[in-house]
């Protein structure tokens, strides 16, 4: 069996109190009284959390800001002190953490260059050499000699990790920071960490980019306020992730008919509200936000325009997969010719679908009034109600025609 | 198990030169308790050293001229106070102004930026492999060469007042004496101040004083007999004497005090290193 790496061992980490309070001489005069407040008001940045890696092996962090992951990394790098349990790290360890603070921008790239290979434990000897093939690597020869400071972040990235996919490190830790270069050279960075993997180095990598994390790590820890939510096959413990972000949007949604909890401005809800939507029910055949695949829907919603009125706005109405970025119908009053004339006060609106035609799966609705010249929106409310399809979904599939027809030959 | 890293990397380059980083076979270990490579730690001194010079001269017109200039214009304040206005009646003021300034200079310098050298440089500490003991070495290192630019100006000083003595090429003795007595003085305060945000202002005011008690613009021989002992227990006083014995044919400091200070500065040294590399695996918490 390949080497252990990395192993976490009961970890518990809290950080001083003091950092986020005021220090007073009385609480450094009398280190009883410190060390007692501390215990009591310290919040756990990490609590008992255990893994180990093998040569090889890659594990993922995922979780919200602020759920350890950082602090897991810090420690896996051994930087700052378990408060309780053990690390052990191999002593070969890369990182690339906080990247940019170290770099200088007055000093050239090559110049940088060196610094984070000698920073990172290269020896002089081999520095110079390792500098040229990470400026290359990172596609920057022809930049080498400008000052950092002329660089984009994603030049400085590249050439971050260009130094750091120059070494061949035992364990190799990850930021987001990887997220920030441009599709292709993440690309190839993600071949060179695939090469390192395959020579042993185990990985440590923690990204809110779920597919690339699913696709780069074979387990994963889910992180929730410093307690290990889950861990396991990194495409199981992603799915479970997204699902339970999934839920806590859906919690959040009203329910039809509640009026406008839950709307939030420039995250579900957009427009300038010189005409409002207020009252949006979803009602199917199989009840509120439901129905079969081929029944009907009908979907409600109340325009309210305070002020002088406004002439011919335009209402819309769609559906889209709930996951996903794909649209599967839309209708408005614009292109079915159904003017509203001159709009002031309130106004209930009614959308009905005959045959909704869609495969079993979750939906949402999406409905929008215009200016009557599709400038901008009056009103927007983004993935805000629900549309469940009842039934199974063995297929990807979204159009379902409900007038279908085989026909054998004999 | 069996496996070492050596042979992994050996495997997995496959014709690739990837760097191995640690030639040792893998053992896991707590982190941070690999021993230190002097090796590295020179290299890396001597690289972050050249690093903080470059970054400081390249953006500025006059550069390397800056730091002669701020030293000749304390030097021509000094000068013209002690020497014109309040007359101290000493021979050759400003050589011997300069002589004293110049270490005074390079001490004050050093210690100031080593005493900040760690909550300054929080990303260079957040570095897994960077040894933080580096830190404070390099702030003090950085104003000696800032210092030793002006030295060929005290030299050519010396020349015109009538000649440099035999006895100054013992210079290198005493800035390595200097350098090992700020060391010490670097890695406590430089510890401390991550600790005590306070320690950077006492050291600011500690400075502040000890300049008026280290004689920079005066001599240890004007000064009361009954201060004089007291201003011997100052290390820079003694260092400084000895460069004016050195350049200037001045009296040496007696045995007493230069084994003193001797003492005081290799003492000092081995302390704030020992403090330093206690509290070190704390500092990232703190920072």
């Amino acid at each position: 069996m390949a080497a252990l790496t990395v192993r976490f061992d009961g970890v518990w980490k809290s950080f001083p109190r003091w950092l986020s309070g005021r220090r007073s001489l009385r609480a450094i005069a009398t280190p009883g009284m410190r060390s007692a407040s501390r215990r009591s008001g310290s919040r756990w940045a990490l609590r008992d959390v255990s893994f180990e890696l093998r040569q090889g092996e890659s594990l993922g962090l995922i979780g919200e800001n602020g759920a350890g992951k950082s602090t897991l990394l810090r420690l896996a790098s051994g930087l700052g002190q378990v408060t309780k349990g053990q690390v052990l790290v191999s002593s070969d360890v890369a990182s690339v953490l906080s990247l940019g603070g170290t770099l200088n921008v007055d000093l050239t790239g090559r110049e940088n260059a060196l610094t984070a290979a000698l920073l990172a434990g290269v020896r002089m000897a081999q520095a110079r050499d390792v500098v040229e093939r990470a400026l290359a690597f990172a596609e920057l020869e022809e930049f080498a000699d400008s000052p950092v400071r002329s660089y984009s972040d994603g030049m400085k990235l590249r050439l971050a990790f260009g130094v750091v996919a120059q070494l061949d490190p035992g364990l190799l830790l990850l930021d987001e920071v990887i997220a920030v270069g441009d599709l292709r050279f993440r690309e190839k960075c993600m071949a060179r960490i695939d090469e390192l993997k395959a020579g042993g180095t185990s990985l440590l990598f923690a990204s809110h980019d779920l597919e690339q994390l699913a696709e780069q790590c074979d387990r994963a820890l889910w992180l929730e306020d410093g307690d290990v939510r889950l861990a396991g096959e990194a495409e199981e413990v992603v799915e479970r992730y997204r699902d339970a972000t999934q839920a806590a949007t859906l919690d959040r949604t009203p329910e039809p008919g509640d009026g406008e909890a839950g709307l939030v401005l420039r995250e579900n809800r957009f427009g300038s509200q010189e005409v409002t939507i207020g009252e949006v029910t979803v009602t199917g055949s199989s009840g509120e936000g439901a129905v079969e695949p081929d029944g009907s829907v009908t979907v409600e919603l109340t325009l309210r325009r305070e002020g002088p009125p406004i002439e011919d706005p335009i209402v819309a109405v769609s559906i889209h997969q709930a996951e996903g970025e794909v649209s599967c119908c839309e209708a408005n009053t614009d292109t079915d010719e159904v003017p509203l004339g001159s709009l002031s006060g309130e106004r209930r609106v009614r959308f009905h679908w005959e045959e909704i035609e869609l495969f079993p799966g979750e939906y949402v609705v999406d409905v929008g009034v215009y200016e009557r010249s599709w400038k901008f929106a009056y009103d927007y409310h983004w993935h805000v109600y629900p549309l469940k399809v009842i039934g199974v979904n063995g297929s990807e599939a979204i159009f379902h025609p409900r007038r279908r027809r085989w026909t054998i030959d004999p | 198990m069996e496996k070492t890293f050596q042979e992994t990397a050996e495997e997995g380059a496959g014709g690739s030169e990837a760097i191995a980083l640690d030639a040792r076979p893998p053992r896991l270990a707590a982190p941070r308790s690999t021993q230190l490579s002097p090796g590295l730690f020179k290299e890396l001194c001597l690289h972050l050293v050249k690093r903080e010079i470059d970054a400081t001269h390249r953006m500025t017109i006059l550069g390397w001229a800056w730091p002669v200039v701020r030293q000749l214009v304390q030097l021509a304040v000094l000068v013209f106070i002690f020497g014109s206005v309040l007359d101290l009646g000493i021979e050759n003021f400003p050589v011997f102004v300069f002589s004293g300034l110049i270490a005074w200079t390079w001490f004050a310098g050093g210690t100031t930026a080593a005493t900040g050298s760690l909550l300054e440089q929080r990303d260079l500490l957040f570095q897994p492999r960077l040894p933080p003991a580096v830190l404070p070495i390099v702030a003090v290192v950085v104003p000696l060469v800032d210092v030793l630019m002006a030295l060929p100006i005290l030299l050519a000083m010396l020349l015109i007042e009538g000649g440099i003595p035999a006895t100054a090429l013992l210079i290198p003795v005493l800035i390595v004496v200097q350098l090992v007595l700020m060391s010490g003085i670097a890695w406590l305060t430089a510890a401390g101040s991550v600790f005590l945000r306070d320690i950077p202002n006492v050291t600011a005011v500690a400075l502040n004083v000890l300049f008026y008690l280290t004689p920079v613009f005066y001599g240890l021989h004007t000064i009361p007999e009954q201060y004089a002992g007291l201003l011997k227990l100052n290390p820079m006083a003694t260092i400084v004497n000895s460069y004016r014995a050195l350049l200037l044919g001045e009296p040496f400091p007696g045995l007493g005090a230069v084994a003193y200070t001797l003492a005081f500065a290799a003492g000092l040294s081995v302390l704030g290193f020992l403090v330093f590399t206690r509290v070190q695996h704390r500092f990232v918490d703190n920072l």
